[in-house]
């Protein structure tokens, strides 16, 4: 699949994250609650209290972390200099989320999911197609973990999922600016494309 | 569960503060103001502490999150102080003068849109932060900053430092709407403290999980 139509479609890009067992992709009903004027009526939280609960939302962040891993490697070929040591240094911190998340799902006997055989990435053509996809995935991801951080049920997770949230946020700013972008564009990071 | 990811060390203008240690002496002290002592307050009152302290002591004390939001609108509006002072230093590149505008202008977005936040949760907004000494309380040295470098390293010190208190406030907000309002803010001091570390020449996302650790 080209890449630019992967960016412009949102099917293909929904049917690209739900066949890489990303099940938390994308703007959630609770985010868009969250952004409405109904301001007087605020959402609590209610999470729910099992340990269960929390394992399937650590899995699909885990599947997210994981497809970044693949997604890192698979672009490597494309890039140089400082843009591939950019993305080696983010494919070990995209690992990192990935060993914490499955070690977190274990301490709650939860089993983690694995890694795909393979992914149908979109073709990567340049560097600055390797730039853009990686843009995207933190974009995705992002918008992944605030969709669910009012569901985990123990406050350390939605902290450490905060401290998740600002490191691709911080990559974001990193791609973009090697892509000759605005690298802070908005004052609020929803994971939703400025 | 969560034992096995980080435990964060919070940095604070008096020193530094394990998460875990000040949860300790979050627990002593309600335990302390269940059973009838003043313990708490006094021992507080009776220390130099910094706003991101007693932005915890707020969390503690809260059943609601109109004291948390209070003290994070506090925060944001000592940051803008501290841009507009350093802007208007005359230290600085008009390129990087430039970039911190927009940096500011994102600071003064948070305060408004938590001030917002709050008043919809019938909550009073702060006294409005007065002059360099309102950013001593977050971090000391505004006054010190002499160079481009100075204001490089102040602003990453800033910055951290709201970092580490939306971090605290992740495990205390009691609202959906809040928490990821926060959160988006979170990400967005991240991303400054990405492009201010790269303009000191440091490397901009040096840790995989960004609690706001110096």
């Amino acid at each position: 699949m080209d890449l630019d139509h992967f960016l412009r479609d949102p099917q293909s890009r929904r049917r690209f994250f739900r066949m890489s067992g990303v099940s938390v992709a994308g703007a959630s009903a609770v985010f868009l609650a969250a952004c409405s004027d109904d301001t007087k009526n605020p959402v609590k939280i209610g999470p729910d209290e099992s340990d269960q609960a929390d394992v399937e939302i650590l899995n699909g962040a885990l599947d997210l972390e994981l497809m970044a891993v693949a997604a890192y490697k698979a672009s490597a070929p494309k890039l140089k200099g400082s843009a591939l040591g950019i993305a080696k240094g983010f494919l070990e911190q995209e690992q990192e989320h990935a060993d914490g998340l499955a070690a977190a799902i274990k301490a709650a006997d939860g089993m983690p999911n694995r890694a795909k055989a393979s992914y149908d990435f979109p073709v990567l053509r340049t560097q600055a197609d390797a730039l853009r996809f990686a843009v995207d995935l933190e974009h995705t991801a992002i918008a992944a973990y605030i969709d669910v951080l009012p569901k985990f049920s123990q406050n350390d997770l939605r902290a450490t999922a905060a401290s998740i949230i600002t490191n691709e946020a911080e990559h974001l700013s990193v791609l973009l600016d090697a892509l000759g972008r605005d690298p802070v564009p908005a004052a609020f990071v929803t994971g939703q494309a400025a | 569960m969560a034992d096995s990811l980080p435990h964060p060390r919070v940095p604070i203008a008096d020193g530094e503060a394990g998460t875990a240690d000040v949860a300790a002496f979050e627990r002593d002290r309600r335990e302390l103001l269940r059973r009838g002592f003043g313990l708490g307050g006094v021992a507080i009152a009776a220390s130099s502490i910094s706003l991101l302290w007693s932005v915890r002591t707020a969390f503690a004390d809260s059943s609601t999150d109109v004291p948390i939001m209070q003290n994070l609108i506090t925060l944001e509006l000592s940051t803008v102080i501290a841009y507009d002072t350093l802007i208007d230093g005359g230290t600085l590149s008009p390129a990087l003068r430039t970039v911190l505008r927009g940096f500011r202008a994102h600071e003064q977005a948070h305060a408004d849109t938590l001030t917002t936040a709050l008043t919809d949760l019938g909550g009073a907004p702060p006294p409005a932060p007065k002059g360099p000494a309102a950013v001593d309380k977050i971090v000391k040295g505004l006054g010190a900053v002499r160079s481009q470098a100075d204001v490089l390293s102040f602003l990453i010190e800033l910055e951290t430092a709201g970092v580490a208190a939306y971090f605290d406030a992740m495990g205390r907000l009691g609202e959906a709407r809040l928490l990821q309002t926060s959160a988006t803010i979170m990400a967005n001091e991240g991303q400054h403290l990405a492009i201010l570390r790269r303009r000191a020449g440091r490397d901009p996302v040096p840790n995989a999980f960004e609690t706001g650790e110096a």
